[in-house]
């Protein structure tokens, strides 16, 4: 287990949506894949999860339904819509580019400015 | 947006369902990560909780949760309007009596926008009532425009074949009692006249057979009838083969052509229609149709409102009419309401008025409740609630209140709907039921809701606009009312000026009903019974048939014991009397043109069965028969306005087609509702009487179309025994002819001033309501100020002041803002009293007496409800106030 990062405000949403999107996930399977596609690198808030699902719920870019999780137990399951897909697409452009000017940024030397 | 609102939906809808998936999906959550950590060998208990510690507060992000779905909002809401019910509960007093205001504000309110909403605002139950029009004349005179829809013949046949973007049609307005015969049923039942293809204009299909065909619908076309589908019921048994069957109907077989669906709303009470026959001459002469009229598809308004108007510029001209009247196509529901219109408008701005003073009332008694809230206010700002929040605590306060007294107001606009029905019997006859619906049940929750905002929003703001270390600090210790008296006392003058209009309002409406109370009705109505019948009838067609029917149904009426007279006339004084044109042929007036006068034939008898006092000249005998000389009688009115100065006994008068008459007497005037002249509703008009003996025939059969003649019976005692006998008295004549009714005199003239009546005792109950609001208003100003003035008072006292003075000083204020609020609202008056101007009579709308009455009435009232709250300073021991704090 590497050094665990907290993620950057506001980024909790594409990172939800980016892992609904490889399948339907219960909120607890939410936080496994993003752990686990991070490396564990990335340490979600677990208070903060549920306020977000319900917020990206809400705007229509996830749905739920109630199905059987793996335990035979009632669980909440979260997909991505169409929406959410195109949401994904645009935040994920915008954090290219925010990464590349951020990285431009600290890439930068006193002599070239 | 479209799931956004979804999920907010369901979020609202079901509050609780919400909680209960969010609490299972948690638990659910740190379960899993509880089992995972076991899983990697941390022992059960530790698991459970690291998991509830690492997952934090499951409270906080469930509120998160409904925040994230916009239930932030509606939850803080819910809050305020608990916290708002809890502080209301607290102080019953105050609850009460804003609530009780409220109640009464708009129950009136509800009670008569139902009304008003049932004849003006509700379309038509027709189809397409936006596309429905009446065709009136326009009067633009000085006042606000005025329209009549009643036309001649002439001009409903311009607008038949003239007016191509109409689908029109004519009918006689009201609707007129008649005889009708079935199966060996007899009944008195209401008849009105339509055109062929009415019910077409209307948009209503026949439920059985069909309308009026226009072969049926001219001069001795076949005599036809529609039934009312109730009627249908009562008198067939909802018979389907009516239809070819046979009924008679005054007197007259008339063949059954359809019947009417369930569900139409006639435009006046109606059991059977039949054809209306129109003409130039005769009825049609005169502008006694109505034209209604369905715009075609394709046609506008503008377009076919131009045709009309080029129809009617020569037509107007012709029958003499004023060159700025107009024909017009105006909404068939305003055509049809347009005599109620303003009287009804003057009445719902008069209860919003009420409204209003009920607010201004509540809003003063806010102020000084905030006034007493200070710390509480300032204590919540401290502790960090933001100005918009305690403005929003306060206005929930007011919802509630405006709710609460809307709720309480609805059931009283119920009871007032009730009593409503009750003072105006038969008036209220529009064709929508007059009820408490969802419409006037839904105007009077937004008005309530307007009512706690209006109310509350100034006080909110007011009060909230501290500052938080002087509230904190002094509240409560300031030596004199360390607030600023001046919110409030706007409040209370402004209170006063608006109970000043409504009063003025009231007292000129109350000063015209007396005044046409007090009108000397020329009569003695002492033991006087009456009742109508139509006559309406084939069998009574001829002059001589009517004229044996009174002779003998009177020769055994006077028999009866304890009758001393009887008398039959076309119609009675305090009635709408007939009208007709004459020319004076000699006396030094001799006419080229008609003039106008009421007109009335009459049993010899009448004047003596009436006591209407014989001032020159001779009453009619048995002698003024038909054979006799033609005689005419003239009411002194007559004389006034026809022939000033001239005895006119032995004049003569042509009243068209060569029927000229010698006037033979002169008697007193009677009051009646007149129908032309200055538009008095009660007026002695100038009155021409003829024998009953000296009609023709033509002349029964038109205006017994109109009018059912009444027998007129003076009886020495009272009339239980009498109105039976006259039953039977008639019924020996002819069993087929049924009474319309019995009416002592008193009823004629009670019912004469219904209407006048009603506005007067409706506007007074409102200023009287009026008035006691801005009492209360003032009152509570005053012991406000003098329980914040206590200690102030206490040190006047200590210091020397006399007991009177300081009375005085607490009290002057209340009595100065009523002397602005009277100056203030005798203004607004002045000009408000100019809308009653056509209901106003024997009284001008700035009658100095009315208003004198109102400002001094309501100074004495303000300085009653000053002194007696000031009178507590007589009761204040200054060593003990001063010890207090």
């Amino acid at each position: 287990m590497g050094k665990q990062v907290d993620i950057l405000q506001g980024t909790l949403d594409m990172l939800i949506l980016k892992a609904v999107s490889l399948g339907p996930l219960h909120g607890y399977g939410v936080l496994l894949r993003i752990q686990q596609i991070s490396k564990e690198a990335l340490q979600i808030p677990q208070g903060s999860l549920y306020p977000a699902l319900y917020r990206l719920e809400h705007r229509g870019w996830i749905a739920a339904e109630w199905g059987e999780s793996e335990n035979k137990r009632k669980a909440k399951y979260y997909r991505l819509t169409a929406a959410g897909r195109r949401q994904l697409k645009t935040e994920r452009q915008e954090w290219k580019r925010l990464a590349v000017a951020i990285g431009d940024v600290l890439a930068a030397e006193p002599e070239k400015v | 947006m479209l799931a956004q609102l979804r999920s907010w939906w369901r979020a609202l809808s079901g509050p609780s369902r919400l909680d209960g998936e969010m609490a299972s999906e948690m638990d659910c959550h740190m379960e899993r990560y509880a089992a995972d950590l076991v899983d990697r060998g941390v022992e059960p208990g530790e698991a459970r909780r690291r998991a509830r510690l690492e997952f934090g507060s499951a409270a906080v992000a469930a509120e998160e949760c409904r925040e994230a779905v916009g239930l932030r909002w509606p939850n803080e809401f819910a809050r305020d309007l608990r916290y708002a019910a809890r502080v209301l509960r607290k102080s019953p007093t105050f609850t009460a009596a804003a609530v009780a205001t409220l109640a009464l504000c708009i129950g009136a309110n509800t009670a008569i926008f139902s009304v008003v909403d049932a004849v003006l605002l509700r379309p038509l139950p027709y189809p397409h009532p936006e596309r429905l029009f009446s065709v009136a004349r326009h009067f633009q005179g000085k006042g606000p425009e005025s329209y009549q829809t009643n036309l001649w013949g002439s001009a409903w046949e311009a607008v038949r074949d003239h007016a191509n973007d109409l689908d029109a049609a004519v009918f006689s307005d009201g609707s007129m009692g008649v005889n009708f015969a079935a199966g060996g049923r007899v009944e008195y039942v209401k008849q009105q006249r339509v055109s062929a293809g009415f019910f077409r204009v209307l948009g209503i299909a026949p439920f059985i057979g069909r309308e009026f065909s226009a072969d049926e619908d001219h001069q001795g076309g076949p005599a036809v009838t529609l039934l009312s589908y109730a009627l249908w019921n009562r008198a067939f048994r909802a018979d389907p083969s009516i239809v070819g069957q046979a009924v008679t109907l005054r007197g007259e077989p008339h063949t059954i052509v359809g019947v009417l669906p369930a569900n139409f709303q006639s435009i006046v009470p109606a059991d059977l229609w039949t054809p209306l026959r129109p003409s130039r001459s005769g009825e049609g002469g005169g502008s006694n149709y109505a034209v209604v009229a369905r715009l075609r598809s394709g046609s506008a308004w503008a377009q076919a409102n131009g045709q009309i108007e080029t129809i009617g510029a020569p037509l107007l001209r012709q029958y003499g009419q004023d060159p700025t009247t107009r024909l017009r196509l105006i909404s068939f529901q305003r055509g049809l309401t347009e005599y109620v219109r303003q009287p009804l408008l003057i009445l719902w701005a008069a209860v919003a008025l009420v409204l209003l003073i009920g607010c201004v009332n509540i809003a003063g008694l806010l102020l000084a409740r905030a006034a007493g809230r200070t710390r509480e206010m300032a204590t919540r700002m401290a502790l960090g609630s933001g100005r918009a929040a305690l403005i929003r605590q306060m206005l929930a306060e007011s919802v509630v209140l405006g709710l609460s007294g809307g709720g309480a107001g609805a059931v009283l606009g119920w009871l007032g709907v009730k009593a409503l029905k009750a003072l105006t019997p038969g008036s209220m006859n529009v064709w929508q039921a007059v009820e408490l619906d969802w419409r006037v049940l839904a105007a009077t929750a937004c008005v309530s809701i307007a009512a706690g905002i209006l109310f509350g929003l100034y006080p909110a703001l007011i009060a909230s606009r501290l500052e938080i270390r002087a509230a904190l600090g002094e509240a409560g210790r300031a030596v004199a009312g360390s607030r600023n008296p001046w919110p409030r006392r706007l409040l209370v003058a402004s209170e006063v000026a608006l109970g000043v209009v409504l009063l003025v309002g009231a007292g000129l409406l109350i000063r015209t009903f007396a005044h046409l109370r007090s009108l000397n009705p020329g009569f003695d109505a002492h033991n006087v019974i009456t009742a109508e019948l139509s006559l309406q009838d084939a069998r009574y067609a001829t002059s001589q048939s009517v004229n044996r029917l009174f002779e003998q149904s009177l020769a055994r009426m006077r028999e009866l014991p304890g009758v001393e007279s009887a008398a039959v006339a076309l119609s009675l004084p305090y009635e709408r009397a007939l009208n007709t044109g004459f020319q004076r042929l000699d006396g030094g007036h001799v006419d080229t043109e008609s003039q106008i006068t009421n007109m009335f034939y009459v049993t010899p008898e009448y004047f003596r069965v009436l006591r209407i006092p014989l001032l020159r000249g001779r009453v009619f005998t048995a002698a003024d028969s038909s054979a006799a000389a033609p005689a005419v009688v003239v009411s002194e009115a007559f004389v006034k306005m026809y022939m000033p100065g001239d005895d006119a006994v032995g004049r003569h008068l042509d009243l068209g087609g060569g029927d000229r008459r010698e006037i033979v007497g002169v008697v007193g005037d009677v009051q009646q509702k007149s129908g032309w002249g200055d538009g008095n509703p009660l007026a002695a008009m100038p009155d021409m009487y003829i024998p009953a003996t000296q009609v023709e025939d033509k002349f029964i059969q038109l205006v017994h179309t109109w009018f059912s003649p009444s027998w007129i019976v003076r009886s020495s005692g009272p009339a239980e025994g009498v109105i039976a006998g006259m039953q039977r008295a008639l019924g020996t004549v002819d069993p087929r002819l049924p009474f319309a009714g019995f009416h002592s005199m008193d009823d004629v003239r009670y019912r004469a001033l219904a209407q006048e009546r009603f506005q007067a005792v409706l506007l007074g109950a409102l200023a009287g309501l009026a008035l006691l609001l801005a009492a209360v208003g003032i009152y509570g100003l005053i012991a406000n100020s003098v329980a914040e003035r206590t200690r102030e008072l206490g040190i006047r006292l200590a210091l020397g002041a006399t007991v009177p003075q300081a009375i005085r000083s607490v009290a002057l204020p209340g009595v100065a803002l009523a002397l602005a609020g009277v100056i203030a609202g005798s203004v607004l008056a002045g000009f408000a009293s100019q809308l009653l101007r056509h209901l106003v009579w024997g009284v001008r709308p700035g009658d100095p007496l009315t208003f004198a009455v109102v400002g001094i009435g309501l100074l004495g009232v303000a300085a009653a409800a000053s002194f007696l709250p000031a009178l507590r300073v007589t009761r204040l021991n200054p060593a003990e106030t001063l010890r207090q704090e």
